[in-house]
C-alpha cells in the first residue's frame, strides 16, 4: 500500500544527472589517469626541471598562502570590528582583483615594476620583479580576495554573546582571544589556507608571466602539454597538482561544522576607538591603493602609443584590438553566456533534487555535484583534451562550454543548495494538498523566491568563464579561443598595450555583470523589505 | 457543534492504520473516527506518532496497512488534492513571493469551477477573515497571527470537509496563542468545518477541543471528551502526562489567588 515511487522521488532525473557527472568529470579524469604509463612517471621524476619546479611551487605557494591568509584576515577584521565608514565601498574595491585573470596580475606587475616599468623608472628602483618575489606578489594579489571574503563572512556572522558573557565573568582580553576567537576561527582558517594554497599552486598564469627563469609545476604541466604535446608527463604533474585540491575537498566535505545555529547571532557593539579606526583606515586604504595602482596601470598602458618607449596617449589600441580580437571577445561572451544559461538550469535542478526530493540517490548526486571542486581547471582541461580529442565536439565551442560548466559547477550548485535548504520545507506539500503540481510550485513559488541566488549563480558562471585561463588553455584552437588566453600571447609578443586592453575589457565586463547583480538584488530587497508586524 | 455520542455522523474513519519508517513503527494499528463539525485535538509528546497520523490523513504519507475513509469513501491511496481536506502547517508555508490575495487566489486558478471567480472568492474570504486591509501585502509584512489567518483562508477558500492543523502555534508568543485559539474556534463556528488539531500542549487541547485523542508510543491511549478524560483517565500515562501536568500549572497559579 505504501507508495514510495521510484519516479516520484525524481530518481530518473537524479540518475541522469549522475550520469552527466560520470561522463564529463569522472570518465575524462579516469581516461587521463589510464593513459599515464610508468615511463611517464619516471620521465617526470627524473627530468632536470622537476625538483626545482616542485620546490619553487611549494615555496611560492606556502609564502603566498601565509601572506594572503594573514592579509585577508586583517582586512576582514578591520572591516568587521572597526567603525570605519564606507565599508561597502572598501569591500567592492578589495575584491576587484578577483575579476581579472591571474595572468593579468603578472602583466600588471611587469608594467609597474619590470625593467622598464612605470614605477621602476619613476622611483628609480633597482633589482628585478621577475622571479620568486614577482610570483609571490602577483599570487597574493590574485588570491587574497578569496580569503578576505571567507573571513569577512565568518566575522560578520560571529555572535557577540560569548564575548559579553566572558566580559561579565571577568575573563581577560587575551584569554577571550584564545578561548573564543581562535577556536571560532580555526576551521575557516584551515579551510582558507587549503583553498588559497590550492589556488596558487595550480595557477600557471602568474609564474608563467613573471616567474622569470623559475618554473612551477603548473607552468611545467602547461609547457609539457602545449609546448611538447607530452600528455603523459602532463598527466603525471596533473595528478600531483590534484593532491592539495583533494585534501581541501575532503576537509571541506567531510569535516563540516555541523553545529547548526538555532538562534540569531547578536551583532557586535563596536566601541569608539580612534587609534584602531585610524590604523584600519590606513591599512585598508593602502591595500586599495595597491590594487588601484595595478588597475590604473592597465588603463595607462591600454591608452599608450607604445609601452614603454612612447607613452603618449592614443585610442588606437582600443580600436585595433576590437578589429583584431573582436572574434575572441565574441567567443568569450558566447562561452560565458552559454555556461551561465545552461549552468544555472542544471545547478538549479540538481540542487532541487538533492534538497527537496530527498532519497538515497540525493546524497550520491550531491557528492558528484561537488566533486569538480577537487579537480583543478588545468587537470580538467588536460583530461578533456585526452578524452574528447578526435570526437565531434573537440575543437568546437561546445567542449569549452562543457569544460567551464563542469569546472565552475560546484560553487553555484552549493549557493542554490543552501538557498533551497533554508526554504520552507512544506511548500510542495501545500501545493499537493491544494491540487497544485510540483512543477507549478517550483515555477511560481520556488524560482521567484530563489531569484537573488539565481542571479548570483549567473554572475559566478559568467565572471569565471570570462576570465579563466585554466581548463580552456588545452582545449581552445584559433577559432574558438576565448579572449583571456590572448593576454599571454600578446605579452609574449611584447604587445603590452593589447594585453592591457584585454584585461580592461574583461574587468569592465565583469564589473558590469556584478553591478547588474547588485542593482537587481537591491531592487528586489527593497520590494521585499520587512515591515514591522502589524498586530 | 459538538458530537459526543455514538449516533453522531462520522466524517472520517481510520481503521487499523499502521505506518513505519525504515522498519521503525510510527503508527501501530490505529483506529478512530472523527465526527462531522467537531474539533478533535491529537495530544502527545514529540515522536508519539501524531504528525504521522496527520500526514497519512492528508495523503503526504500512505499507510503500510489499514484504511482511511472520508464519508465512507476509501481515500487511503488518494492524492492529497483529491481528499477534500486542507492543512495548516506549523510554519504556515505561505508563498512569500506572492501577496496575501495571491496566496489565497493561487490554488483556485488550477480549478475549473473556481478559476473565473477566483479573485472575487479570494477577496470575499479575506473579508470574512478580517484580512481585507492586508490583501496587497506580502506575508513577511504580517504578524504571526495574521499569517496564520492567511494560511487558514488559503485552505478554507477551497471548501475542504476537514482542516488539519500541524502544531500551528508552537512558534508563537503566549498572547498571540491565546487570541488565535479564540480565532480558530470562531472560524470553526462560522464555517462549520471539521478540524483536527495536533498539539503537545495539554492546556491548548483542553481549551479548544470537543474531543481529545491522547497518544503515546505510536498508539492511541485514550480518545474522549475533556471532561471524561479528567474524570476517568485511561491509565497512569494519561494521568501523568495530561492531568498531573495540568494540575502543576493550576497549582503554580493557585498560590497567588486569594480564595
Amino acid at each position: 500500500m505504501k507508495k514510495k515511487s521510484f519516479f516520484k522521488q525524481g530518481n530518473p532525473t537524479k540518475i541522469l544527472l549522475c550520469a552527466v557527472f560520470v561522463a564529463f568529470v569522472f570518465y575524462p579524469f579516469i581516461r587521463m589517469v589510464m593513459n599515464i604509463e610508468s615511463d611517464d612517471i619516471t620521465r617526470v621524476f627524473q627530468s632536470a626541471s622537476f625538483m626545482p619546479s616542485l620546490v619553487m611551487s611549494l615555496k611560492a605557494a606556502i609564502t603566498t598562502t601565509l601572506i594572503s591568509v594573514s592579509l585577508g584576515l586583517t582586512l576582514a577584521f578591520f572591516l568587521q570590528r572597526s567603525r570605519i565608514k564606507c565599508k561597502g565601498l572598501f569591500t567592492v574595491l578589495l575584491i576587484l582583483p578577483m575579476l581579472i585573470p591571474s595572468i593579468s596580475h603578472g602583466m600588471g606587475l611587469i608594467v609597474l615594476f619590470g625593467a622598464n616599468g612605470i614605477l621602476t623608472k619613476f622611483l628609480g628602483l633597482s633589482g628585478t620583479i621577475y622571479g620568486f618575489t614577482g610570483m609571490v606578489v602577483g599570487s597574493v594579489l590574485y588570491s587574497y580576495p578569496v580569503s578576505f571574503l571567507m573571513f569577512n563572512d565568518v566575522l560578520k556572522y560571529e555572535d557577540s554573546s560569548p564575548y559579553e558573557a566572558a566580559q561579565v565573568l571577568g575573563i581577560p582580553k587575551f584569554n577571550r582571544l584564545t578561548a573564543i576567537t581562535l577556536p571560532y576561527l580555526a576551521r575557516p582558517l584551515i579551510y582558507a589556507v587549503f583553498t588559497v594554497f590550492t589556488l596558487v599552486i595550480t595557477d600557471y598564469g602568474i609564474p608563467l608571466m613573471i616567474g622569470g627563469k623559475n618554473t612551477t609545476l603548473a607552468v611545467m604541466m602547461y609547457q609539457e602539454v602545449l609546448g611538447q604535446l607530452d600528455f603523459g608527463k602532463g598527466g603525471v604533474i596533473g595528478l600531483l597538482l590534484l593532491i592539495p585540491a583533494v585534501i581541501t575537498f575532503v576537509f571541506n566535505t567531510f569535516f563540516k561544522n555541523n553545529a547548526k545555529m538555532g538562534y540569531v547571532s547578536k551583532p557586535f557593539d563596536i566601541k569608539k576607538n580612534f587609534l584602531r579606526d585610524a590604523i584600519a583606515y590606513i591599512f585598508c586604504i593602502a591595500v586599495v591603493l595597491c590594487i588601484l595602482l595595478m588597475l590604473v596601470s592597465f588603463g595607462l598602458v591600454a591608452f599608450t602609443e607604445k609601452y614603454p618607449t612612447d607613452m603618449s596617449f592614443t585610442l588606437d589600441n582600443m580600436t585595433k584590438m576590437f578589429d583584431r580580437a573582436s572574434d575572441y571577445l565574441v567567443n568569450s561572451v558566447i562561452i560565458a553566456v552559454c555556461v551561465s544559461a545552461i549552468g544555472v538550469v542544471v545547478a538549479f535542478i540538481t540542487a532541487y533534487m538533492t534538497t527537496r526530493m530527498k532519497s538515497a540517490m540525493s546524497s550520491v548526486l550531491h557528492l558528484f555535484s561537488i566533486t569538480s571542486l577537487a579537480i583543478p581547471g588545468l587537470v580538467l582541461g588536460l583530461s578533456y583534451s585526452m578524452t574528447f580529442s578526435g570526437s565531434f565536439i573537440y575543437g568546437t565551442m561546445a567542449v569549452l562550454i562543457l569544460a567551464n560548466l563542469m569546472h565552475f559547477f560546484a560553487s553555484p550548485y552549493q549557493m542554490m543548495y543552501n538557498s533551497l535548504s533554508k526554504m520552507n520545507e512544506n511548500l510542495e506539500n501545500v501545493g499537493q494538498t491544494l491540487g497544485i503540481s510540483r512543477f507549478r510550485i517550483v515555477l511560481d513559488v520556488i524560482v521567484p523566491q530563489s531569484k537573488s541566488t539565481i542571479i548570483e549563480m549567473i554572475s559566478y558562471f559568467f565572471v569565471n568563464s570570462m576570465m579563466t585561463i585554466s581548463a580552456v588553455s588545452f582545449l581552445a584552437n584559433t577559432s574558438t579561443k576565448p579572449i583571456s588566453l590572448m593576454i599571454g600571447q600578446y605579452e609574449a609578443q611584447n604587445n603590452y598595450e593589447y594585453a592591457a586592453v584585454i584585461s580592461l575589457i574583461i574587468l569592465v565586463s565583469n564589473i558590469l555583470v556584478k553591478s547588474i547583480v547588485y542593482v537587481v538584488n537591491r531592487i528586489s530587497a527593497k520590494r521585499n523589505a520587512y515591515v514591522n508586524p502589524v498586530k | 457543534m459538538t458530537k459526543k455520542n455514538n449516533e453522531a455522523k462520522a466524517i472520517l474513519r481510520i481503521t487499523d492504520v499502521t505506518h513505519s519508517f525504515d522498519g521503525k513503527i510510527a503508527l501501530d494499528n490505529v483506529s478512530f473516527e472523527v465526527y462531522e463539525g467537531e474539533f478533535l485535538a491529537i495530544l502527545g509528546p514529540s515522536g508519539c506518532g501524531k504528525t504521522t497520523i496527520l500526514r497519512n490523513l492528508i495523503g503526504l504519507l500512505f499507510p503500510d496497512e489499514g484504511k482511511i475513509y472520508l464519508d465512507d469513501k476509501d481515500i487511503t491511496c488518494a492524492a492529497p488534492s483529491e481528499r477534500d481536506m486542507g492543512i495548516v502547517f506549523q510554519n504556515y508555508a505561505l508563498f512569500e513571493n506572492m501577496t496575501v490575495l495571491q496566496n489565497v487566489q493561487y490554488a483556485m486558478k488550477f480549478r475549473k469551477d473556481m478559476k473565473a471567480d477566483s479573485k472575487k472568492l479570494a477577496l470575499d474570504m479575506l473579508e470574512r477573515m478580517g484580512l481585507s486591509e492586508h490583501a496587497n501585502k506580502k506575508p513577511n509584512m504580517l504578524s504571526g497571527g495574521q499569517q496564520q489567518r492567511v494560511a487558514i483562508a488559503r485552505t478554507l477558500v477551497l471548501h475542504p470537509r476537514v482542516i488539519l492543523f500541524d502544531e500551528p502555534m508552537s512558534a508563537l508568543d503566549v498572547e498571540t496563542r491565546l487570541s488565535l485559539r479564540k480565532e480558530i474556534k470562531q472560524i470553526q463556528a462560522e464555517f462549520g468545518t471539521t478540524m483536527i488539531y495536533i498539539t503537545h500542549d495539554q492546556e491548548e487541547a483542553f481549551a479548544m477541543a470537543d474531543r481529545i485523542m491522547v497518544m503515546d508510543n505510536s498508539k492511541i491511549v485514550q480518545l474522549d471528551t475533556p471532561i471524561n478524560i479528567i474524570k476517568n483517565p485511561a491509565d497512569a500515562y494519561v494521568q501523568r502526562f495530561v492531568l498531573d501536568n495540568l494540575q502543576t500549572k493550576i497549582d503554580s497559579l493557585a498560590k497567588y489567588i486569594d480564595v
